[in-house]
């Protein structure tokens, strides 16, 4: 049965964001200096210009959800869509996969961070072999580092690695 | 003509120099490897490579991501037909019967008649780019800035307002996109822009990012999100893969429809193959002599949706080409190509640079002929790539989509801001924003921002450019019955239904 609470409060939190950017970006632009050098159109026009934009959609969507929500929504009911509920836990483990190569991928180096970050996601999507996924993410983050590092020169960082790396002669 | 033939020919030469014909190969056989991974399309996949091949001699780099954009339409129709997901709104149509002829047992006519019809409609379409191209040329070399601009914005309008079910949400997004443009250093004056002093924000958003973030992380949190736990059914690959007699009596009518129909839907900024797919496939459910096999399997119903698919993504490089106008997210990406090796696609990049737009629209036709050797004989390989489970296939494309954002500056700055893209895709695909207007609006944006500051620097501040200009003004009153007419129309309808 679809939410009908829900839906509302996720559309009235939308349309009050399109809004809110709208009137941040007005102020940031109103502060931009007028014409500078030659130029008849300030640098300031443009950005006005977009702030009006979205200040005028983020109206226009308060207005539909006043007036019984958004028009033309996508389908409430995950089975009318072929899809299950939200799932939090795989969100939040392909979230942390994420989090997981930002944290590493500077000391650890790529593919530490690629091990971390297979081995989250694959979690995410339902597996259950923890082991087998980081290996699996290991070694395609070890063929891809050797590939872009010394195939067509892309720098990564290799680093608590460096020294197996380095030391490979590669 | 004669000039034209002769420019292509000096491009043949050009598109089967062995290197390119190698990186044209590379191409087709990443785009098809591609296309076929659910969840992967052409704009994420040139998106990926972008910041990686910046090393290659532009020629060639773009005859490979000319291969990834339409080998992509090859595999994904593959996907489309043996999984039933399809994986953009423009093979909906032919998961409508593609899908129910496989599970009849009927995949192979069904591959065969989307493979063929692809390669039926993209080589009358590549002709038929051949020659519209110069004509277009021709007219756009006399656009100034008042009429470039006024073609930005009915482009803006056409593919914010009018595609996608919703006209506030599209345009919401197309502000976002200008939004997203208009950070950091305006090229003009030197002055810095919503960067808030974050050094990595200057040199403004990068289109990678963006759309990687949209497309890849967005896609895979979603997937995740909703989708992780449902199963998936692939049909069975058996039989002959050879059309009978009756399959090619039924399927050469309909792609020749098809193209006709796609390729002009292709051309103007109607953004997209999904209005000429349906009306293809509407079209050849109303002229066919076996309506009642329309639902369970008609041949004719994915010989012609797959045919307009494809001959209308070749139009959208007409005007990708001759104006720098793109009309797809896909075609954005493939500006952007052009972008980091300095190339500005429009009628001057006809003059400047004959030899590379000349060998890319010949490597089209090259392309379009390797696609159909390695389409069919490799569908086991293809299936193969299809039978790869979930997780480790999202976890791949994860892998690369970080490795493409992270390799722009070597900075976590960019995975940061990767995730935060991936987050709002999520977003925006839960609670049905449109993503190519916000691709479209950080491309294009920009250059039409320098263009209207360029027509009134001529006009020494007279607004009034925009509407002296004949071509500006038709295009302007154009983007008003466009934008307005629908609403008008739904008005009158209300009123009249009291």
């Amino acid at each position: 049965m679809p939410d009908r609470p829900v839906r509302r409060r996720a559309e009235l939190v939308l349309s009050l964001g399109v809004l809110a950017l709208g009137i941040a970006a007005a102020v940031v632009a109103w502060r931009l200096p007028e014409a500078g050098g030659d130029a008849r159109i300030g640098p300031n026009f443009m950005p006005r210009i977009v702030a009006g934009g979205l200040i005028v959609m983020g109206l226009w969507l308060l207005a539909e959800v006043a007036t019984g929500g958004w028009r033309e929504p996508v389908n409430d009911d995950a089975a009318a869509r072929g899809e299950h509920a939200f799932d939090l836990r795989a969100f939040a483990w392909v979230s942390a996969g994420l989090f997981a190569q930002m944290a590493l991928i500077r000391h650890a180096g790529f593919v530490i961070a690629a091990m971390a970050l297979f081995g989250c996601v694959s979690r995410g999507f339902g597996s259950t072999r923890p082991l087998r996924d980081a290996a699996l993410g290991a070694l395609l983050g070890l063929a891809v580092y050797l590939f872009f590092v010394k195939f067509l020169n892309v720098s990564l960082p290799p680093g608590w690695l460096a020294p197996l790396l380095g030391g490979a002669g590669l | 003509v004669t000039e034209t033939l002769a420019a292509l020919a000096a491009g043949f030469g050009v598109a089967l120099a062995p290197i390119n014909l190698l990186w044209g190969f590379v191409g087709v056989t990443l785009g098809t490897a591609i296309g076929v991974l659910p969840g992967v399309g052409p704009a994420l996949t040139v998106a990926m490579l972008l910041p990686l091949t910046n090393r290659l001699d532009p020629t060639g780099a773009l005859i490979m991501f000319a291969g990834i954009y339409y080998g992509a339409m090859y595999g994904g129709s593959t996907t489309t037909i043996l999984l039933n997901t399809p994986g953009e709104s423009a093979s909906i149509a032919t998961a409508l019967e593609g899908n129910k002829m496989a599970k009849r047992g009927r995949a192979g006519p069904a591959l065969a008649t989307a493979a063929i019809g692809s390669f039926v409609a993209g080589t009358i379409a590549t002709v038929l780019l051949t020659l519209l191209a110069p004509v277009v040329v021709e007219v756009a070399l006399k656009f100034g800035p008042a009429e470039y601009f006024a073609l930005m914005v009915f482009a803006f309008v056409t593919v914010a307002a009018v595609l996608g079910a919703s006209t506030v949400r599209g345009l919401s997004m197309l502000f976002l996109g200008l939004l997203f443009g208009l950070v950091g250093i305006d090229d003009q004056t030197g002055q810095m822009r919503f960067a808030f002093g974050i050094p990595e924000l200057m040199d403004g958003i990068d289109v990678v990012v963006l759309a990687v973030g949209l497309f890849a992380v967005g896609e895979a949190l979603y997937v995740a999100a909703y989708q992780s736990r449902m199963r998936e059914e692939l049909e069975r690959v058996s039989g002959s893969l050879w059309m009978s007699r009756e399959d090619w009596r039924r399927s050469w009518p309909a792609w020749l429809r098809a193209t006709a129909i796609g390729f002009p839907f292709g051309t103007i900024p109607a953004g997209g193959a999904e209005i000429p797919t349906f009306l293809s496939y509407a079209m050849e459910k109303k002229l066919s002599k076996h309506p009642h096999e329309f639902g369970h399997g008609a041949i004719e119903g994915v010989a012609g949706p797959e045919a307009a698919n494809n001959a209308s993504s070749t139009g959208v490089l007409v005007p990708l080409l001759t104006l720098g106008i793109p009309t797809s997210a896909t075609a954005a990406i493939l500006l952007a190509a052009f972008q980091s090796y300095g190339l500005q696609p429009g009628p001057l990049l006809f003059q400047t640079q004959s030899s590379l737009v000349w060998g890319l629209i010949a490597s089209m036709y090259v392309g379009n002929a390797l696609l159909l050797i390695l389409n069919l004989p490799l569908i086991g390989v293809w299936v193969q790539v299809l039978k790869i489970p979930r997780a480790p296939l999202y976890a791949g494309i994860l892998l690369f989509a970080t490795l493409g954002a992270y390799s722009l500056h070597q900075s976590v700055v960019d995975l940061v801001t990767l995730y935060a893209f991936g987050v709002l895709g999520f977003v925006m695909r839960r609670w049905g924003f449109p993503v190519a207007p916000a691709v479209i609006g950080l491309i294009l944006g920009p250059l039409a921002e320098s263009q209207f500051r360029r027509a009134l620097a001529i006009s020494q501040g007279d607004p009034s450019v925009f509407i002296t200009h004949p071509i500006s003004a038709a295009l302007f009153l154009l983007t008003a019955i466009v934008l307005l007419g629908p609403l008008v129309a739904r008005a009158v309808r209300r009123r009249r239904g009291g």
